[in-house]
């Protein structure tokens, strides 16, 4: 999977988690652009990712992300 | 917004900005009646952490810290749909046998009660009902007794006359509760609750956020009926869904409450259910978002 699909799927979780049809992320995008990006749907995105992809972040690895690019490569990481 | 609030929120906007939305919407809610509270309130704590040699900002820190705890804690639950804990042993070593865990996390949980709308709608549910009980109260019990603001406000609101009674096992809670009523009417009890007894009933107890702290919430219930006067009243207040590092029993929903409420022999009076967070009921429940559910409760008729 590369970047571009990776980040397909992880748009289409925050439009689940957030329940927001509009949201459209690229690899810049921050918590600063997208409103209902809070504290808790933090968590749910995470927990989200990590079943659709089979995969599980280290506390490291989640505190390091300052976007939505760093998200994307942290799971590309996880799936190679 | 009264100015420890505005800085509280503004200085957390700059630490923790992703948290900080939480308490913008927190903030939209809060009406006059909550700046007179919260400014009464905030004027007395502030002294305290003064007389302590401390500053708001140290609050704000420990605050953070608990929000730290709450998130990896939370992170914890939606992975296994469990508590990271599961006995009493466990969370005393870990949190309330650790006087620098506790001091932050009883600071971290007082600004959380003038921060978090659904604490401050119990806390409000609290002191407009419990006027009620002013006449048929003579005796107050407060078990757990936290940072105090339970207790100082019943202080102000119950008969001059009634007695008051803490029993708490954690000696940081006491220290802070005394500091923060400054009462010499109230009896401090560091003790279990288990093996506190007492001649007389009370009239009117008071359990807040307690039963998630136990291993077995029903023994206590049945332990506060067999101290409770025949026509007393009992006021609790547990959430579900809401993981932290010193809880230890799950409720997955508020009729699970319900249930044991009516197991250990007592009917509802009154209750409340406050979501903790800005979401839907039907989101709440997918997500296992924590709601903070409050009762009046009562021995049940035989």
């Amino acid at each position: 999977m590369d970047r571009p699909e990776i980040l397909k799927k992880v748009n289409d979780v925050f439009i689940d988690v957030m329940d927001d049809d509009n949201i459209i992320l690229n690899y810049v995008t921050t918590a600063n652009d997208v409103d209902e990006w809070d504290s808790l749907n933090h968590i749910q995105l995470v927990v989200a990712i990590e079943k659709l992809f089979k995969i599980r972040f280290t506390s490291k690895e989640i505190q390091s992300w300052d976007n939505v690019g760093a998200m994307v490569d942290s799971i590309i990481s996880k799936l190679n | 917004m009264i100015e420890p609030v505005n800085y509280i929120c503004e200085r957390i906007e700059a630490l923790n900005p992703i948290h900080s939305k939480k308490l913008r919407k927190s903030m939209e809610f809060f009406d006059d009646k909550y700046n007179e509270l919260a400014g009464a309130f905030f004027e007395k704590y502030i002294q305290l952490l003064h007389a302590e040699n401390k500053t708001l900002d140290y609050a704000i820190d420990c605050y953070l810290k608990m929000i730290a705890d709450v998130n990896a804690e939370t992170l914890e639950f939606l992975r296994t749909g469990k508590y990271s804990s599961s006995t009493f042993d466990e969370v005393n070593a870990r949190v309330y046998a650790s006087p620098e865990t506790m001091a932050y996390y009883m600071h971290g949980l007082i600004l959380s009660q003038f921060l978090w709308k659904h604490h401050y709608q119990v806390f409000d549910y609290f002191i407009n009902t419990l006027p009620q009980y002013i006449n048929t109260t003579k005796s107050y019990l407060e078990v757990g007794v936290g940072h105090g603001l339970y207790l100082s406000k019943s202080l102000e609101i119950l008969d001059d006359e009634a007695s008051f009674t803490v029993v708490d096992i954690s000696e940081t809670s006491i220290t802070l509760a005394k500091h923060f009523t400054n009462n010499s009417r109230i009896a401090f009890n560091l003790r279990d609750i288990f093996d506190f007894d007492n001649e007389e009933k009370f009239d009117f107890i008071t359990l807040g956020e307690v039963l998630e702290h136990v291993e077995d919430p029903l023994k206590l219930l049945s332990k506060l009926n067999s101290l409770l006067s025949e026509n007393g009243t009992l006021f609790f207040t547990t959430p579900t869904n809401a993981p932290a590092i010193d809880h230890i029993y799950l409720f997955n929903n508020v009729e699970e409450i319900r249930k044991i409420v009516r197991q250990a022999g007592f009917q509802i009076i009154g209750e409340r259910a406050f979501l903790s967070e800005e979401v839907s009921p039907e989101k709440a429940e997918k997500y296992k978002i924590a709601v903070l559910y409050a009762a009046f409760i009562k021995k049940a008729d035989v």
